[in-house]
């Protein structure tokens, strides 16, 4: 079980090659926030004036429908419903109000037929420069993250988890690939520049404050629940991570519109682009969603093999006690969402936290506290 | 899990609501007439007697406000318990504590912070939560199985009204535009309601996703589940520490197992009957490189009998490896030498064993110990290097944690060990205060040696070096219960994050001129945890649109309709087969 020097080096590189794709994707969602929207926002202005739920609820005339459904973009604030809105300007073919369609008001003429959501990938084709460069870079920054953390792994011959700079090159890939995946399933590019930013951030730390050469594992550490347990708790917390900057960014608008509302803050151009607080409210719920099963999962498969390295399956050990008070946490922000008074803002400073707590738990708790747990490997 | 405290609907927003028939948006999984009750914080309703004020408490308690902020006190009073030493995982580290906070240390004990997740208070934080859990989930069970009985509501008159609607021409007459789609959606495995003998209309009303409120029930329930096996563990269980060296035997019996934690309902004639030896232990240490001298394999090859006299079998006992006798399990979370001494005083041997020695630097494995010859008048307190190296030539140290080398150093003291003073003495303290040191101390011996005390006190040989393991006893019958509910929680969340509870509404009227009719498909979805109710109501309307009009081209040649448009969804037959789910 010696470290196979090579592929560790090959690690290394690839670790470095993806810090440095990530920050060109950074700067090409820096470069669609920034100049990116406002040609892409004419352009289908032009192109689709009746777009979604306007153009569903038309029924006279052939207008042409858009393939996306309300409420599924996250363009920026101005997008969805408002957007078509303003689309029915005098001279749109949208004419005839939904309400036309009531009973006993037979409608004449061609309707439009429903259509098919399009593609994802379609939409990023149809995005603008900015966001193809971004959406390709990031896949590449992704695959170069990948292909470092697997040969960390081939190089060590286990899951390549097992201290505390692993264990962060593994979360931000993790967080990476989820962050992929809701910039595609959403149309999430506006999100792009904080996501990516935070993911450069902490990967960029990691290398520079934490790196850690690869090594062998204590005895302690020898079981198949090392790959089950700790995969676990790093997908979770990469998609908590997600999660977590998404929420900033909905305390941050909010604040912001709320104080602009107010008369007592000047519009920021710049602000003014972060996705509305509804978009950033629904995704952040879905990204915790996805992360609060696997967590407990994560949870659970630590019990199990604390049962079978120390004879019991919960004994309140400091790192056991903070997983259960981020559980916790996160539960309290699911019930939260569905409680008079604790929506919206409330709730994001509850999900933050819970990403607190579980910073705690990594950064001070395994370091400073000793316990079972103490396995870090951070001088 | 984000709803089972809360009973009203967030369909639609209120202004849309308003108009809306009130029976198409009934919330989701709950019969027709139902008054909100979630965190009112109302006075009690009616009077005042004990009753109401009861009624009035058991909502308060059941509230989603309550179950909210004692979720944040399990979490707050959770994080003493993690910063302060505990006296169930580390006894040692309280008592050094009330050492070093002589003033603070009482009254945090005061407040059972030294043993937080066994207090009073952390027992009522969880009890209420748990109480307030019960209060909304039973009632909300009977809810379920009542919505399972009753069908979909209505079509409401407007369905583009809804959240999602879309409407388009067809050729077929309305009745039979609508079996076309009750084809597609009862293909789909919805359940369907069409208009009884005396409603007007041509409509159908489909709910998919009642498995939603049952995942969170599930999830809920689990949870109680969990709790109760944790009770079950630690009412019937035991726990037991044991340490032995290398030859030796034990047997799972209460005067033999030195550190007994019985759960509160266990007897001593409750324990399993096995006996277990210690045949050999063998530690591999990776001996170059960074990590040289870390721990790579542990390894305690045993024998042992499940019951007396019965079969002997063997087994080896690793770091994540248990043995497994009958339901009692034996692990290895220990381990350290035992130099092999014989003592003789003046009367002839006087000692003869393999002594465990405590390991006080867990990395070289140097370790502390005494040897006690009370017969002989003779004591030793001794330090063990497993392989030995004299930095500057004086100071003994270990250098590596294997046995590659191993040297004994000995102080020697002769005189009353105490041990008749009737006071409880630890086997690895010698008690000097009656006694006097012996010349020629410290000695240091190898393997083999021996040590021919001046004063015909006697001779100590140092014989050889044997290992020792400790090994944990648990019997924990509240393990697999606990596992099970485990497992059953997180398919619950699975669940009701991933199943959406939605409803889907056609109607049809009659087309312009009586030719054909014009269809509105209409959708609504309540908690779409996971999201992608709009791409299926997308999807769904096309398949809808493709079987309720068929003499149209079957895909509708649309500019923007993607990739997704090849979808492999079945395109149902129209036919006039008439379904009805109620």
């Amino acid at each position: 079980m010696s470290v196979n020097a090579g592929l560790a080096h090959v690690s290394t590189d690839f670790m470095i090659a993806a810090l440095l794709i990530y920050s060109l994707a950074l700067l090409a969602f820096a470069g669609d926030y920034a100049f990116g929207r406002p040609r892409r926002r004419a352009a289908m202005l032009a192109a689709k004036p009746a777009a979604d739920r306007a153009a569903q609820l038309a029924t006279v005339g052939a207008a042409p429908a858009s393939a996306t459904p309300a409420g599924v973009v996250v363009d920026g604030p101005e997008s969805g419903a408002s957007e078509s809105n303003e689309a029915q300007g005098p001279g749109s073919n949208a004419t005839a109000p939904a309400a036309a369609a009531g009973p006993g008001n037979p409608i004449g003429g061609a309707a439009a037929r429903p259509v098919r959501p399009a593609g994802a990938f379609r939409a990023i084709a149809e995005a603008g420069p900015w966001v193809r460069a971004a959406a390709t870079l990031s896949a590449i920054g992704i695959l170069a993250h990948v292909i470092a953390v697997t040969t960390r792994g081939f190089a060590v011959h286990r899951a390549p988890w097992g201290d505390m700079y692993e264990f962060i090159t593994a979360l931000t890939c993790v967080a990476a690939i989820f962050f992929y995946y809701i910039l595609v399933k959403y149309r999430a590019w506006a999100i792009g520049v904080f996501v990516m930013g935070a993911i450069v951030i902490a990967l960029g730390l990691a290398e520079t404050l934490i790196y850690t050469p690869a090594g062998p594992l204590v005895p302690a550490l020898q079981s198949y629940w090392l790959s089950i347990h700790v995969t676990a708790m790093t997908l979770s917390s990469g998609i908590f991570f997600v999660a977590a900057v998404l929420g900033i960014m909905y305390i941050v608008a909010e604040r912001y519109r709320k104080r602009v509302a107010a008369g007592k803050a000047e519009p920021n151009p710049l602000l003014d682009r972060i996705p509305s607080g509804a978009q950033l409210d629904k995704l952040t719920y879905r990204a915790v969603v996805f992360g609060f099963p696997i967590w407990t999962f994560g949870v659970m498969a630590g019990a199990i093999w604390a049962d079978q390295a120390w004879g019991r399956y919960w004994g309140w050990d400091p790192v056991e006690t903070w997983a259960f008070i981020t559980w916790v946490i996160y539960a309290a922000y699911l019930h939260a969402r569905a409680t008079g008074g604790w929506r919206g803002i409330r709730s994001h400073y509850i999900q933050l936290l819970g990403f607190a707590s579980l910073l705690t738990n990594i950064f001070v708790i395994q370091i400073f506290v000793t316990g079972l747990h103490s396995y870090a490997g951070v001088q | 899990m984000t709803d089972v405290h809360s009973t009203t609907s967030k369909a639609a927003p209120a202004s849309e609501a308003a108009d809306l028939d009130r029976e198409a948006t009934r919330p989701f999984g709950t019969g027709p007439a139902e008054a909100a009750e979630s965190g009112s914080g109302g006075a009690p309703g009616g009077s005042a007697t004990g009753a109401g004020w009861g009624r009035w408490a058991w909502r308060q308690l059941t509230s989603m406000r309550t179950a909210l902020i004692l979720l944040f006190l399990l979490a707050l009073g959770s994080v003493p318990g993690s910063i302060l030493p505990q006296q169930g995982s580390d006894p040692a580290s309280v008592t050094q504590y009330f050492t070093s906070h002589p003033a603070l240390a009482p009254w945090l004990n005061r407040l059972g912070l030294f043993n937080v997740f066994a207090a009073p208070w952390f027992a009522a934080i969880y009890i209420l939560l748990f109480a307030s859990l019960v209060g909304c989930v039973v009632p909300r069970t009977f809810k379920l199985v009542g919505s399972a009985r009753t069908p979909p509501p209505r079509a409401p008159r407007n369905l583009t009204r809804l959240p999602q609607s879309v409407t388009y021409p067809s050729a077929l007459p309305p009745d039979a535009a609508v079996d076309a789609a009750a084809t597609v959606l009862g293909g789909q495995r919805f359940r369907l309601r069409r208009p009884a003998a005396g409603d007007a209309g041509h409509w159908l009303a489909a709910e998919k996703g009642y498995l939603r409120e049952v995942g969170n029930l599930l999830f809920h329930l689990s949870l109680l589940g969990v709790l109760l096996s944790i009770a079950l563990g630690g009412l019937f269980g035991y726990k037991a520490d044991e340490l032995v060296t290398e030859g030796q035997t034990f047997s799972d019996t209460t005067a033999q197992l030195a550190e007994f934690h019985p759960g509160r309902l266990v007897s001593g004639s409750d324990l399993a009957q096995f006996s277990l030896t210690l045949d050999k232990f063998t530690a591999n240490y990776i001996n170059s490189g960074a990590s040289i001298g870390q721990p790579a394999e542990f390894n305690a090859n045993v024998s042992y009998t499940t019951t007396p006299g019965g079969a002997t079998k063997t087994d080896s006992i690793q770091v994540n490896h248990p043995l497994s006798v009958d339901s009692v399990k034996v692990y290895l979370i220990g381990h350290g030498y035992a130099p092999e001494f014989t003592v003789r005083g003046r009367g002839g041997v006087a000692y003869q064993e393999a002594t465990p020695f405590i390991p006080a630097n867990t990395n070289t494995m140097l370790s502390d110990g005494v040897v006690k010859a009370p017969s002989a008048s003779l004591g030793f307190e001794g330090v063990f290097v497993p392989t030995a190296y004299m930095a500057g030539g004086t100071t003994l140290e270990s250098i590596f944690p294997a046995a590659n080398n191993p040297e004994v150093s000995l102080i020697g003291y002769s005189g009353n060990l105490g041990l008749n003073s009737g006071a409880p003495q630890s086997i690895y303290q010698l008690d000097t205060s009656q006694m006097t040191e012996i010349a020629g101390g410290p000695h240091l011996m190898t393997p083999g040696s021996t040590w021919t005390l001046p004063g015909k006190l006697g001779s100590i040989t140092y014989d050889g070096t044997k290992q020792w393991v400790s090994l944990a006893i648990t019997y924990d019958p509240g393990q697999i219960p606990a596992l099970v509910c485990g497992i059953l929680a997180i398919a619950g969340l699975l669940l009701s994050f991933f199943v959406r509870r939605r409803r889907v509404f056609v109607r049809a009227l009659p087309g312009p001129d009586g030719v054909g009719s014009v269809v509105t498909v209409g959708g609504l979805t309540r908690t779409d945890a996971s999201g992608g109710f709009e791409d299926e109501f997308a999807n769904l309307a096309v398949d809808i649109a493709d079987a309720s009009s068929p003499s149209s081209p079957s895909s509708p040649s649309s500019p923007t309709a993607g990739p997704a448009a090849s979808d492999d969804h079945q395109k149902p037959e129209p036919n006039n087969q008439s379904e009805t789910g109620a």
